[in-house]
């Protein structure tokens, strides 16, 4: 028998002759989980972060990041090691809740995924004097927005995918 | 620090070779096939006969967008090109993964440790969805405290244009003439990706991708491979044809996220990599006569003219409006079409910009600038995060 003259509808499968190899039909998932940094955001309780306190203290409605008790450093994000002295050293301490636009865009096209059902929205760096941060910048477009705007924060809960009840920062046109 | 540097101990390096694959969509083809064709028109462009038992070393940048073989890909290409035992690394830097790679093998030369060195780069991007390559682009953003505000490269470029039309004299349509230029050149290279010519009317009026840029302010995903042969002056001299020397390099880091940077009107680690290139090179952005600089979305070109002193700060719509950068103009830039033209596939883009520095300076590019003695080349990952800045010169190499 050649490769040619081979039957497809499986009958070369019955062992009808030993020259033929078996066959059989295999499956593969139709999907596969996906990583879970797919997630945007922290799993934010103490057993899976150490700025834990950062999570805490913003679900509390207070926006607050790390400073350096030893050289005196702010920094954002938060972290448990201070990257300009290496203390680890450090406290919370809070962030005022009102800054400025340093600069924005309005995503139309190329949201991250994960936020791609919410085009078009606005985002934004913005300064909140001693640091800076990334935030979406909600009930606004790019038309009404100038760079030096004043903004403020709204904390926005976090609906899924884990039973964690996770918060996040954003911000308003003030 | 780099200015510290024992220079006058390293030895002399030359690009004896040079070559890509088509830029495009290729389901046909697979990151080995791209690489194969990139390699043997590199060997192909030697002034004479390289034996491939001569290359001592190599180094291959991808991102490995999809994630196919990101284990060991450098092995894997490699073998499928003969190169049996080389030792041979992959190198990641996102968007500089291949400056980054070229100047591994620039390195490994100047240290005697090889001879001959083997700098490339590939990558597939367009079998994927775009939602996965919208994960794997962004994932070589900052993704922890930026991604959260929910862009891609798109969105972090469109920031820094904001802030630059806000704090100088340029405007949207200096952006958009970025791409007019830019698929100018692409139109007359066979390579290129996207080589159609665009008007400044269709680079206007094209859809909203992140304001204020628009489809034509935006490079295109890309699959493509391209690579170097780099030589010791002692190999270079036994090859015909003009000699292309690594005359200057400077490469440096900066913060990923764009939240962390003083200013969003600069990339910094293109301006201190270009000057650690110039100062080694011996030259000031006046003595280029072209330049290569990375084009990922229009506002990066304008950024780079800044950042890589070919104007004051501020001044670079004025070098659009003007033509200094287009092909008869003073300092000819991304003649090749740019990464908005001929394409971008994130691993390849570096070595491909060598391409276009090796053929101007060998008098054989597509949009060949007149007798060319310096070239630079200006590769950026991510939005700045990591920068490759190259200086080329023509010369003879003394045996
Ligand atoms: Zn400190």
């Amino acid at each position: 028998m050649t490769r040619d003259d081979r039957s497809n509808d499986g009958s070369s499968n019955d062992g009808s002759s030993s020259d033929d190899p078996p066959r059989e039909t295999v499956s593969i998932p139709n999907e596969v989980e996906l990583p879970r940094l797919l997630d945007f955001y922290d799993l934010q309780d103490a057993e899976h972060t150490g700025i834990h306190e950062f999570y805490g203290n913003l679900r509390d409605g207070e926006l607050t990041t790390t400073r350096c008790d030893d050289c005196g450093a702010v920094h954002f994000p938060p972290r448990i090691v201070c990257p300009e002295c290496l203390s680890d050293d450090l406290s919370y301490t809070s962030l005022p809740h009102e800054g400025t636009l340093h600069s924005f865009t309005e995503v139309r096209g190329t949201a991250a995924i994960g936020m791609t059902d919410d085009t078009p929205f606005v985002a934004g760096v913005v300064d909140l004097g001693d640091v800076r941060l990334s935030a979406r910048i909600d009930d606004a477009s790019y038309e009404d927005l100038e760079i030096g705007d004043p903004v403020r924060l709204k904390i926005v809960d976090i609906d899924g995918p884990t039973d964690q009840d996770r918060v996040f920062y954003r911000f308003v046109p003030v | 620090m780099w200015d510290d540097l024992p220079l006058a101990t390293m030895r002399d390096v030359y690009v004896i070779g040079a070559g890509q694959s088509p830029f495009g969509s290729f389901p046909d083809e697979t990151y080995l096939s791209l690489f194969e064709t990139a390699y043997e028109n590199a060997l192909e462009s030697v002034g004479g006969e390289l034996d491939p038992d001569r290359i001592d070393e190599a180094f291959l940048g991808t991102l490995g967008v999809g994630g196919r073989q990101i284990g060991l890909s450098s092995p894997a290409v490699t073998e499928h090109l003969g190169l049996h035992g080389v030792p041979t690394t992959r190198v990641e830097n996102a968007c500089a993964a291949s400056g980054y790679s070229f100047r591994s093998a620039l390195t490994a030369v100047r240290a005697g440790t090889a001879d001959v060195a083997l700098a490339g780069g590939y990558e597939v991007m367009t079998d994927t969805s775009a939602d996965q390559t919208k994960w794997w682009l962004g994932v070589s953003g900052e993704t922890e405290w930026e991604r959260t505000s929910g862009t891609t490269f798109a969105g972090v470029y469109a920031q820094m244009a904001s802030a630059y039309l806000d704090a100088y004299d340029a405007t949207v349509d200096d952006l958009s003439r970025v791409a007019v230029k830019n698929h100018g050149n692409g139109a007359k290279n066979p390579k290129a990706h996207l080589g159609f010519e665009c008007s400044l009317e269709d680079a206007r009026s094209a859809p909203g991708v992140a304001d204020p840029l628009n489809l034509y302010h935006c490079c295109p995903t890309t699959d493509g491979a391209s690579a170097a042969l780099l030589a010791s002056e002692e190999v270079a001299a036994e090859f015909d044809g003009p000699a292309v020397k690594v005359a200057g390099a400077g490469a440096a880091s900066g913060r990923v996220g764009l939240f962390q940077r003083e200013s969003l009107t600069s990339i910094p680690a293109s301006v201190q990599a270009g000057e650690q290139a110039y100062a080694e090179a011996g030259v000031t952005p006046d003595d280029l006569d072209f330049a290569e600089v990375h084009d990922c979305f229009a506002i990066a070109e304008l950024l780079a003219y800044d950042d890589l002193g070919f104007c004051e700060r501020g001044e670079a719509g004025r070098l659009l409006r003007e033509g200094v950068v287009d092909p008869d103009g003073e300092l000819p830039t991304n003649t090749s079409g740019g990464l908005k033209s001929k394409g971008h596939p994130i691993g390849a883009t570096g070595t491909g910009q060598v391409v276009e520095a090796f053929s101007q300076l060998r008098g054989e590019a597509h949009v060949q600038v007149d007798d060319p003695t310096y070239g630079l080349t200006h590769n950026v990952g991510g939005s700045g995060g990591g920068v490759t800045v190259h200086v080329f010169e023509r010369t003879e190499v003394d045996a």
